[in-house]
C-alpha cells in the first residue's frame, strides 16, 4: 500500500468501511509511514471533536416541551382533518336548485332523506356516541365561492370544534353531487335543529335536520 | 366514554415518543437555533399527525420521520429563502455549547475546549448547507449513510462526496487559527 492508496481510501479508512483485507493492508502502511500516520492522528482529532460538540451543542427542550408539542399536533391535525373532509368533493357550483339529501351514515339501514323543502328530515343521536352524518348537496351547476355555514344546536357538537355552535367555510361545489360529511357528537339530551345555510352571491338557501338525542 | 380524537391523540403519542429525542437533535441540526427547531419540531408534528396512517404501517419508522422533517424543512427555506448563519454572539448564548459543556477539575482544559468548540461552530457556519447537514448527520449524530440517503433523497456517492469536501475546508479553516494542533 502506498501513501497515495491512503489518500484515495482515506475516509472509508477512518469511518472503518474497509474491507478487513484493505484496512489491514492501509493500517500495516501507516504504522511505518510517518506522514500518514499524521493524517490520521489529525483526522482523528477532527472526529473526536465534533463527538464532543455532539455531546454538548444541543440544547434541552424544556421540561414539558413535548408532552404540549404532541398535544398541539393532535388538536390542530385533528381540525385540519375535519376541514379536509368537508371540503372534499365540492369542486364546481351551483346556482338555483340546490337540493339537500341527508344519509344517516353510521347506522346500518338509515333512510335517505330528503328535503325539497316541505318536511324536515329528522335523525336520531345516541348521547356520546359519535355520528357521521353526510349532507349532500345536488348542485343543477357549479358554484365558485360559495359559503356555506353549519349552525349547531346546544349540545351538539361538531368533532375537531368544540365549543362552536356555528362554522362557516369557504368552498365551491361542482355540478352533481357535494357530499359534506359532519361527524357529530349530542352532549347533551336537548336535541334540536342543524341549520346547514348555502351562499352564493346574492342567493341563499337553508336546509334543516332535526336531532332527536336518546 | 373516550372519543375517537383522544384515542388517536394517545396513539400518535405512543408512536411518536421513542423517536422525539432524535428528530428534535435533527431539527436543531438543521436550523442551528432553538426557537426556530422549536418551530420546525411542532409544524412536522402536525404534519405527521396528518400522515398517522402511513407511520403505523412503517416497521421501523425512525428515518421515515426524519425524512419528513428533512423535507419539510428545505420547503420551507425554499419558500423563505432564509439564510441559516451561525453568529458568534449565538455560540455564547446560555444552552448552546459553550457554556453547556460538562467541565471537569481543569478549568484550562474546560476553557480550551470551549474556545475549540466556538472555532468549529464557526468553521461550521462556512459550509455549504449540503455539506454541513452530511457532516453534522454523519460525523457528528452518528448516522449511516444509508440512513442520509433515506432522509435526503441523494445518492450515497453525492453525500460521500459532500462529507469528504466539508471535513477537508474543516481541516484546512482550523489548521489556518490552529485549533485543535
Amino acid at each position: 500500500m502506498t501513501c497515495k492508496q491512503l489518500k484515495e481510501q482515506f475516509d472509508d479508512y477512518v469511518d472503518g468501511n474497509l474491507d478487513k483485507a484493505d484496512a489491514a493492508r492501509l493500517g500495516q502502511h501507516v504504522a511505518c509511514c510517518e506522514a500518514c500516520q499524521g493524517l490520521i492522528d489529525r483526522e482523528q482529532h477532527l472526529k473526536d471533536a465534533l463527538r464532543d460538540y455532539g455531546d454538548s451543542s444541543v440544547p434541552t427542550p424544556d421540561a414539558t416541551f413535548y408532552d404540549q408539542a404532541l398535544a398541539r399536533a393532535a388538536h390542530v391535525g385533528n381540525q385540519q382533518q375535519q376541514k379536509h373532509w368537508w371540503l372534499k368533493g365540492f369542486g364546481s357550483a351551483v346556482a338555483a336548485g340546490v337540493a339537500l339529501w341527508i344519509i344517516g351514515g353510521m347506522l346500518p339501514g338509515s333512510p335517505e332523506i330528503s328535503d325539497p323543502g316541505s318536511t324536515i328530515p329528522a335523525i336520531s343521536m345516541v348521547l356520546e356516541e359519535p355520528r357521521t352524518i353526510n349532507l349532500v348537496f345536488s348542485s343543477a351547476k357549479a358554484l365558485e365561492d360559495a359559503t356555506l355555514t353549519v349552525s349547531l344546536p346546544q349540545g351538539v357538537e361538531l368533532a375537531g370544534f368544540q365549543g362552536q355552535r356555528e362554522i362557516t367555510w369557504i368552498t365551491s361545489l361542482s355540478a352533481g353531487r357535494n357530499v359534506l360529511p359532519l361527524k357529530l357528537i349530542a352532549s347533551s339530551p336537548q336535541g334540536g335543529e342543524i341549520l346547514a345555510t348555502l351562499q352564493h352571491e346574492n342567493d341563499d338557501k337553508t336546509f334543516r335536520l332535526r336531532v332527536t338525542v336518546i | 366514554m373516550v372519543s375517537t380524537e383522544h384515542k388517536q391523540a394517545s396513539a400518535f403519542d405512543r408512536l411518536m415518543r421513542p423517536h422525539l429525542d432524535r428528530l428534535y437533535r435533527l431539527a436543531f441540526r438543521l436550523t442551528g437555533a432553538k426557537s426556530e427547531a422549536e418551530d420546525l419540531f411542532q409544524d412536522v408534528l402536525v404534519k405527521i399527525y396528518g400522515r398517522m396512517d402511513d407511520l403505523v404501517d412503517i416497521r421501523e419508522p425512525g428515518t421515515w420521520l426524519c425524512r419528513v422533517m428533512y423535507n419539510h424543512f428545505i420547503d420551507d427555506r425554499r419558500r423563505f429563502a432564509r439564510q441559516r448563519l451561525v453568529s458568534v454572539d449565538s455560540a455564547l448564548l446560555p444552552g448552546n455549547s459553550v457554556e453547556a459543556l460538562p467541565g471537569d477539575l481543569d478549568p484550562e482544559r474546560d476553557a480550551r475546549r470551549a474556545d475549540n468548540i466556538t472555532q468549529l461552530e464557526k468553521a461550521l457556519s462556512t459550509l455549504s448547507d449540503d455539506q454541513r447537514h452530511v457532516l453534522l448527520l454523519h460525523d457528528v449524530e452518528g448516522y449511516k449513510f444509508s440512513e442520509i440517503q433515506e432522509v435526503t433523497g441523494d445518492p450515497i456517492g453525492t453525500l460521500k462526496s459532500r462529507l469528504h469536501r466539508a471535513r477537508a475546508r474543516l481541516r484546512e479553516l482550523l489548521e489556518q487559527n490552529g485549533t485543535f494542533f
